[in-house]
């Protein structure tokens, strides 16, 4: 009886291990397909990352807008003489350096991927079939050269420092990732605009078999610059 | 009903596993995975000399500490070396699983049929049983 009960103990104890064992498995993997792959589980941590990195910007972009609408709110207070004249100052170096959102005429690009292209040539580099960085930054430096007063990119908008890169798959710009399809608007002369772009780097993307759509619009909204601009090194020389 | 005991323990363990702090390093996941091969290969070793009753818990624990952690090192000894020897443990591992799960079934349904036998026999034999004695007892 003893040997039975000491017996029954032993398999009681491997069934526990078992148990706790294959559920600590389960739990340090949780993706099926890449239960061995230890470079894609570092991914799903990296990606994770990301994440919880960009909810945090968002975040902070959140705080940041609030004050700066009470800034706003502040500066807006009805003022008289000189101060008014510092008001009206200060209104529009923030329009010069992005910090409002405005409104105005301009043109309307929208742009995509050539899915169809690359479907019809499945044995080409997909490189010819995808918008790069470059061609984002050829049609910003047309519009720029065009005389456009403001661009926002998927409404991100473009201040003196936004960059745009490249980042494997995906596009930064104002370090948020954007995707196709692109939406780039321009506020400017709508016709000035719309020559400068239609014999650039546009034309080129068209024959190419891009999917690009130009309109005009006599009231554009362009979204203000949420990140921050602090001069930490430069000063008035 | 001493296996409803280790089926318990079983559920203790998953859930322990699932509410303890600690979480294995993504690198160490595959010779876990080994481990519980072990693992289930001693249970399962455990239980076939249970039902053929030449168990000794020794035999059995040590076996599965021994397996668990030779595999292991065997399989993180392979990665080092460039051959996969992980392969290798889930093989043996395989085999035998397979190996003594046949032999508990042979031995389950060995022992189903006896019994139905036994139960038979028993059956058929009663009436006879009772009346040949009592007509030995109304003889005597």
């Amino acid at each position: 009886m003893k040997q039975t009960l000491r017996s029954v103990l032993s398999v009681t104890f491997i069934c526990f291990m078992i148990g706790g064992l294959f559920a600590l498995y389960i739990r340090s993997a949780p993706s099926s397909q890449s239960q061995t792959n230890v470079l894609s589980q570092r991914m799903d941590n990296l990606v994770s990352t990301i994440n919880n990195l960009e909810q945090e910007i968002a975040a902070y972009e959140g705080i940041v807008q609030t004050s700066r609408d009470e800034l706003a709110g502040l500066e807006s207070q009805v003022q008289t003489g000189w101060l008014r004249q510092l008001q009206e100052e200060l209104h529009m170096a923030k329009l010069r350096a992005g910090l409002t959102s405005v409104i105005g005429p301009g043109i309307v690009i929208e742009l995509d991927d050539n899915v169809a292209g690359q479907k019809a040539n499945p044995n080409d580099d997909p490189n010819l079939y995808i918008i790069h960085y470059e061609d984002l930054l050829a049609i910003v430096s047309e519009l720029k050269s065009g005389g456009a007063e403001a661009i926002a990119i998927n409404e991100q908008r473009l201040v003196t420092t936004s960059e745009l890169r490249c980042v494997g798959n995906v596009i930064l710009v104002n370090t948020t990732r954007i995707a196709p399809p692109f939406v780039i608007q321009a506020i400017g002369s709508p016709s000035i605009l719309m020559d400068m772009v239609s014999y650039g780097r546009l034309e080129y993307m068209i024959t190419s078999g891009f999917p690009v759509t130009l309109t005009t619009d006599q009231a554009l909204i362009l979204p203000a610059y949420k990140g921050g601009l602090q001069f930490k090194y430069t000063t008035f020389s | 009903m001493w296996w409803f005991v280790p089926i318990a323990a079983l559920f203790l363990g998953i859930f322990a596993g699932q509410h303890a702090g600690i979480q294995i390093p993504a690198e160490m996941v595959k010779y876990l995975s080994i481990a519980i091969l072990a693992a289930l290969d001693s249970v399962l070793g455990g239980v076939r000399s249970l039902l053929e009753k030449s168990f000794n818990s020794t035999i059995m624990l040590s076996g599965f500490f021994a397996n668990a952690l030779l595999a292991a090192l065997l399989a993180y000894m392979g990665d080092r070396l460039g051959v996969d020897l992980y392969y290798a443990a889930v093989f043996v591992f395989g085999v035998r699983l397979f190996d003594n799960l046949s032999k508990i079934r042979h031995f389950l349904i060995n022992f189903i049929r006896t019994r139905k036998q036994r139960h038979a026999a028993d059956w058929d034999g009663a009436p006879t049983g009772k009346t040949s004695s009592v007509l030995k007892e109304d003889r005597s």
